[in-house]
């Protein structure tokens, strides 16, 4: 379905990433496979260096301190929030709502909204357009959008097929209105029929966490992971996002009447290199175009990739200038988005470290 | 099919490979070789083949007839 907005512009960027650093190289050791092949697999992904929590750090602990970083420095005032939203799929509770703990930690006001979106690798997007709908309200002059996940924690790492591309993050981005009258384009599509290819089955209330759903089990591709870890069906996602992604971007640009050569960047989700590469040539965009370099210095985290790709590709122009860009996410419900908005003239758009 | 023979067997980086070769025979078939190969079928054969697929597929002539068959629907 469509979605258009005008008048919203995006004003700042932070993302929290974890100080603690891990390596492939290191890892690939505790994976059942030959040697070989695992720097093939490297070589071929992208895979190096990620940002991984260390143990019992929860994403309202990066959340927090993103924002009180923002808050010491003079970049936001903690009265001005009248919207929090908080896209995760790793909350630190199932009750209460994690936007919630946030606020009470911070002490920020009571006369303002706190909603969590349980949302995936499309969850920035989604944010986006969930902020952009509050902004039609009066009361409303500033959103600010949390994208955080602590997947690591919910990986196996003796599954190659995930532990190595997961990395943990905590985006935030203010949102307010804006005088850019220029339509902001946003596509959306979901199908849950497909949800099976990336699930963490159990740990909700449909199959509770026990003993039994803690064992690792090898279900026949040699990796090892338990009813409790997240799984991922790699080559259904491959299919699903070479399938689906291009037509939707390719509908967005034609009912906006923007070709293709007249976007500056395709910023879209960071799943792994390979899979940004194939769908760039998909598109008969040039890699350069579509930054793909996410993964291989931070890890996929989820709905901050995103704003991860604009902070360590982008930061001058987005600062100093403006450019048109394409936001895709896709991943987790399925769900597919992508929306073509001006980001530019940023505040801040920087990186920081959770200690 | 000579062309497809030689794509498969670049992503096995193996110098040939014949019709009759199976495919799960060859030390380096992983769940990598098997997105290399499904991403190549889409790229050159606009062809979309999930890794269970491959689970009724022996040989790399089995293979070429899978792609034969999705092509013509």
């Amino acid at each position: 379905m469509n979605f258009s907005f005008r008048k919203k512009r995006i004003s700042g960027l932070l993302t929290v990433v974890p100080a603690n650093e891990s390596s492939f190289i290191d890892e690939m050791k505790n994976f059942n496979f030959p040697e070989a092949r695992s720097l093939k697999l490297m070589e071929v992904m992208g895979y190096n260096k990620r940002r991984m929590v260390k143990e019992g750090v929860c994403v309202s602990d990066l959340a927090v301190h993103g924002l009180q970083h923002l808050f010491d420095r003079g970049l936001l005032k903690p009265d001005e929030i009248d919207a929090l939203l908080v896209v995760t799929q790793s909350p630190d509770h199932f009750m209460p709502p994690t936007s919630n703990l946030i606020q009470g930690r911070l002490n920020l006001k009571q006369d303002m909204l706190c909603l969590d979106i349980n949302q995936a690798c499309a969850g920035f997007v989604v944010g986006l357009m969930q902020a952009f709908m509050l902004l039609e309200q009066e009361s409303v002059q500033k959103v600010v959008l949390i994208n955080a996940d602590v997947l690591s924690r919910k990986a196996s790492p003796k599954d190659r097929n995930i532990f190595p591309l997961i990395g943990d993050a905590a985006s935030i981005a203010i949102i307010e209105r804006g005088n850019d009258d220029a339509v902001i384009h946003a596509s959306l599509k979901m199908d849950g029929k497909r949800s099976e290819a990336l699930v963490i089955p159990a740990g909700g209330l449909r199959m509770p966490s026990t003993a039994e759903t803690a064992t690792l089990e090898d279900v026949g591709d040699n990796n090892l992971r338990a009813k409790d870890h997240l799984r991922m069906d790699g080559s259904a996602i491959f299919n699903f996002v070479q399938l689906e992604v291009p037509p939707l971007i390719e509908g967005l640009l034609s009912r906006a009447g923007v070709a293709t050569g007249a976007v500056d960047y395709f910023l879209c989700h960071q799943p792994n290199r390979f899979m940004l590469q194939k769908l760039a040539d998909k598109m008969k965009i040039p890699h350069a175009k579509m930054p793909n370099n996410v993964v291989e210095r931070f890890g996929n985290s989820s709905g901050a990739t995103i704003p991860v790709a604009i902070i360590i590709n982008l930061k001058e122009q987005v600062t100093q200038g403006s450019l048109q860009v394409v936001l895709a996410g896709f991943g987790g419900g399925l769900t597919w988005a992508a929306m073509l908005i001006r980001v530019g003239n940023l505040a801040f758009c920087d990186l920081l470290e959770y200690p | 099919m000579n062309e497809f023979l030689t794509k498969v067997a670049a992503i096995l980086e193996v110098n040939e490979m014949k019709s009759s070769d199976e495919l799960k025979a060859f030390p380096q078939w992983d769940s990598l070789a098997v997105l290399s190969v499904i991403a190549m079928l889409d790229a050159n054969y606009g062809v979309n083949l999930r890794a269970a697929d491959f689970d009724t597929t022996t040989t790399a002539e089995d293979l070429w007839n899978l792609v034969q068959s999705k092509k013509r629907v």
